[in-house]
């Protein structure tokens, strides 16, 4: 590691005492994991790690690109002005420290170099080029102290991991550690404690101070891919968060410490960035489809703030009941958000186009607008916990539900399939007629999906919507004219939602019985149609339904599929007459009529031949 | 337009072996020609069963006597296989059958024709479909009109094409305003049938169509409108102009057939227009 004039770097002679510590350790032969879960140790290390002083800053750090080049600037939020910009190309995040922050950058070596900067300045005060034989996993700031993890290869076989700890503002070393294992993760730092995941299922601590090693934990049930420091705790996991302490030491998912969100499927329950993957600490799409979640604690027992977990997904933002998954709020940003952060007290984020915003986490509500104009945002980080902007910075009232929803539904962005079944399927939960005439109006749109089509017919069909009769009969009333350039409505999933409604439905029989005699109406949708007749009990429907047989019995696209003939004959037998028990008996008999209708009449009619009789 | 399930009523009495005599020897329905032949009930007798029989060819041959026959009872047992369905084939020639009893004026215009024809009209199969709407515009009864009316909204052009020249032969003005909406969409089918209709106010607006639609389809409109004998002469002249300025062999043989259309003795000006600009076009090719 070297500052500005090249001052320092990891001494010749700590590598040496490395390999041969490493060599020694390999020697062994007990297994370096054998404290692994213990729940002393582990509260021990908990222990003596002392609170994170709070700061009232409000500060984030915006990686910049666009024709100006690549920079970093620092912006204050509660000022609502850059403070500083500085001439980088920055690839992995910027950690912040108390008057240090440290960041990647492209550098001119194959694996990049580390930066720390001045954080009122933003004045480079030390660089270190990785060189090719060490690989940068993450690295962590508590105070002004810089923890590192990398992976050395000693030899070609031999490759160690290192936990080194440097003097953030000089970039001296202060003490290195060689880790048990070469499988390493980046770290995370809080209170003189650090955590260092390995081998998937163990995290490391030490004292930040000394290196010393001060506990293990095994994770037993799943995987610990992270490791992430919080000012309610440290915190570990992968597809849940376990709060480090006495009872998570052995990371089951049944201890107090444990906890997960329950999420709609369309959100990929990943709590943190994968550390094992050092491309995860450079700024890319994972930070723009992320969980953002904070906790409190209450006697070791972590809970969600406010039982709400929040999902960024690229321009939207969701807030979700943790324990139902119930939808509590979403926002629609016109641009996709290229950072974003849980401070507590706010949802922050950044997009593309330099819009810089907070949301309330309660309401949803925008708290905060401020723009860089002319600006290309890559990336962003924070350092803001407990912001609150001051009153009136863009302030706004929070998201209507219906209206963002129906804003991610009919957004012509073709990323976010899984995104809009979902919207289609919450929209479909909310109560009033607007919604039904939105879900209708999706299924007229041409340009929706399929899957998106079949999930607003399914929630237009469950929601049983009577008090909206009415617009459904004037969908069915639309008929395709290709004269007034208007396509057929979606008459299958129209007639399953009017049937769905059983007699309250019965008004529209008429206007189902007009698309039995139109020739855009498809087999399926005829058949839909006799289906719904029966369940409406429209027997005024007989006439129709005895049109649509006698048209279409010896019609050979039934003759493949007598679906729809048989439904019709099946509704005849149930709404009509002994007059229409004639007419089904000379169609079972008749031979041009369809194979298959005529073997189901026979066998309908024989099954109902006593019932007719009384 | 919805018919009432008439038609498969008419099925439903067939199956219950409703009496014959009951639909024999009628007396001719309105709408049908009084002076049309008629036919041996014998005859009409053989073809009926040959109609509903189960070898298709005979009933296509029956289907096909009883269209050439010209007299209106042969328009009852070819409604009848429309009341009880049948195969395409069969469904095709019965209808071809009523559309020729249409063509010489002896199709009844009672109500089992036109619920039975306006039901046929709505068939999923296209050439079922476009016959249907062939007889039926041959319907002398207004009923017909909205089920016309209806098909030129059809999805298919053939079937588009079928339902504007049966509302053109029946001067229908009110299907005027859909097939201008056609043409502007560029449906050379309906070219010539509104021509047929069109007002002397419309004639700019199709005009007006010129870089929007294919010229052929304009020239082909205006072609045929230009023939018409109550068009005034000053307006024929317009009318040539604009077909004059139209690019394309269509435009050219309109010129030529409005030419050829005017008596050899008549002295128009819009003749001589015509020629001029024939001329222009041979001369600028």
């Amino acid at each position: 590691m070297t500052a500005p004039a090249g001052r320092l770097s990891p001494p010749r002679a700590s590598a040496l005492a490395l390999a041969t510590l490493a060599l020694v350790m390999s020697a062994c032969a007990t297994s370096p994991y054998q404290r692994a879960g213990n729940a002393d140790d582990v509260a021990g290390a908990v222990a003596r790690a002392h609170p994170p002083v709070a700061t009232t800053r409000s500060l984030a750090f915006l990686v910049l690109g666009g024709a100006s080049g690549p920079r970093l600037a620092e912006y204050d939020l509660a000022a609502s002005r850059v403070v500083w910009t500085q001439p980088t190309d920055v690839t992995t995040r910027v950690e912040v420290g108390t008057t240090v922050i440290v960041h990647g950058d492209k550098g001119t070596t194959p694996n990049g170099e580390m930066v720390g900067r001045d954080l009122a300045t933003g004045a480079a005060l030390w660089r270190h080029a990785f060189p090719s034989a060490e690989h940068l996993y993450g690295y962590a700031i508590d105070g002004d102290t810089l923890f590192v993890v990398t992976r050395s290869s000693t030899t070609q076989s031999k490759q160690l991991g290192i936990l080194a700890a440097y003097d953030g503002r000089t970039g001296v070393l202060r003490w290195q550690a060689t880790l048990p294992s070469a499988r390493v993760a980046g770290p995370a730092a809080r209170g003189g404690l650090v955590a260092v995941p390995l081998e998937s299922q163990y995290v490391l601590l030490f004292d930040g101070a000394t290196g010393l090693e001060l506990g293990q934990v095994l994770s037993t049930e799943e995987a610990a891919t992270f490791v992430r420091a919080l000012p309610e705790g440290m915190f570990y996991g992968s597809r849940g968060l376990f709060l480090l302490g006495r009872d998570t030491a052995r990371g089951s998912r049944h201890a107090p410490g444990y906890l997960s969100a329950q999420l709609p499927a369309f959100v990929r329950p990943t709590y943190f960035y994968d550390l094992y993957h050092p491309e995860q600490s450079e700024y890319s799409a994972l930070d723009r489809n992320r969980l953002l979640w904070r906790v409190v604690v209450d006697a070791g027992h972590p809970q969600f703030r406010d039982g709400l977990a929040f999902v960024h997904d690229y321009r939207f933002f969701f807030a979700f009941d943790a324990a139902s998954a119930a939808l509590r709020w979403a926002y629609v940003s016109p641009d996709d958000a290229v950072g974003s952060a849980d401070t507590g007290r706010s949802i922050l984020f950044v997009t593309a186009s330099g819009e810089i915003g907070a949301l309330d986490p309660i309401t949803g509500a925008r708290t905060y607008q401020a723009q860089l104009p002319g600006e290309v945002v890559r990336g962003a980080s924070f350092d803001a916990e407990g912001f609150a902007p001051p009153a009136g910075a863009g302030a706004s009232t929070p998201p209507d539900l219906l209206g963002a929803l129906t804003a991610i539904i009919a957004d012509p962005d073709q990323r976010f399939p899984a995104l809009k079944l979902f919207a289609i399927e919450e929209l479909g939960r909310q109560p009033g007629r607007e919604v039904t005439a939105k879900l209708i109006e999706i299924l007229r749109t041409e340009k929706t999906a399929p899957l998106a089509l079949q999930k607003a017919g399914e929630m237009l069909v469950a929601r049983r919507d009577a008090g909206a009769l009415d617009l459904l009969t004037a969908a069915l009333r639309a008929h395709a004219d290709y004269c007034e350039k208007r396509s057929a409505p979606p008459v299958e999933v129209l007639a399953r939602a009017i049937g769905a409604l059983g007699p309250l439905g019965r008004a529209v029989a008429p206007d189902l019985d007009a698309h039995l005699r139109l020739p855009e109406t498809s087999p399926a949708a005829a058949a839909e149609i006799a289906r719904a007749l029966v369940q409406i009990g429209a027997g005024e429907s007989v006439p129709a339904l005895r049109d649509f047989l006698t048209m279409y019995r010896a019609d050979a696209v039934y003759e493949r599929d007598p679906t729809a003939l048989v439904a019709a004959a099946e509704a005849l037998l149930k709404l009509g007459g002994s007059s229409d028990r004639q007419l089904l008996l000379f169609l079972a008999e008749e031979p041009h009529t369809a194979a298959g209708l005529r073997a189901h009449l026979s066998r309908a009619l024989g099954e109902t031949a006593t019932a007719a009789k009384e | 337009m919805v018919a009432t399930g008439g038609v498969a009523r008419a099925a439903a009495s067939e199956a219950e072996g409703a009496p014959r005599a009951t639909r024999k020897n009628k007396p001719a329905a309105k709408g049908a020609s009084s002076a049309a032949p008629s036919m041996p009930a014998a005859r009409l007798e053989t073809l009926r069963l040959a109609l509903v029989g189960a070898d298709d060819a005979a009933a296509v041959e029956a289907a096909g006597a009883l269209g050439e026959s010209g007299t209106p009872s042969a328009a009852e047992p070819l409604c009848e296989v429309l009341a009880a369905g049948a195969a395409p084939d069969r469904l095709q020639a019965v209808l071809d059958a009523l559309g020729k009893l249409g063509a010489a004026h002896a199709l009844p215009a009672d109500q089992t024709v036109l619920e039975a024809l306006t039901l046929y009209s709505g068939h999923r199969a296209i050439d079922v479909r476009r016959r249907a709407v062939k007889a039926l515009g041959a319907v002398n009864d207004p009923r017909a009109t909205p089920p016309l009316l209806e098909r030129l909204g059809d999805a298919v052009p053939e079937v588009r094409a079928a339902a504007a020249e049966a509302l053109a032969a029946r001067h229908e003005s009110k299907a005027s305003r859909r097939m201008f909406a056609l043409l502007a969409m560029g449906d050379a089918g309906v070219a010539g049938p509104l021509a047929t209709l069109a007002t002397p106010d419309m004639i700019p607006r199709i005009a007006e169509l010129t870089g929007t639609i294919d010229d052929a389809v304009i020239a082909d409109a205006l072609g045929d409108y230009v023939k018409r004998a109550d068009v005034p002469d000053k307006l024929r002249v317009d009318v040539l102009r604009t077909l004059g300025n139209l690019s394309g062999a269509v435009a050219t043989t309109a010129l030529v057939e409005y030419i050829a259309s005017v008596p050899a003795k008549e002295d128009r000006a819009s003749k001589k227009e015509a020629q001029k600009l024939l001329d222009q076009r041979g001369t600028s090719q």
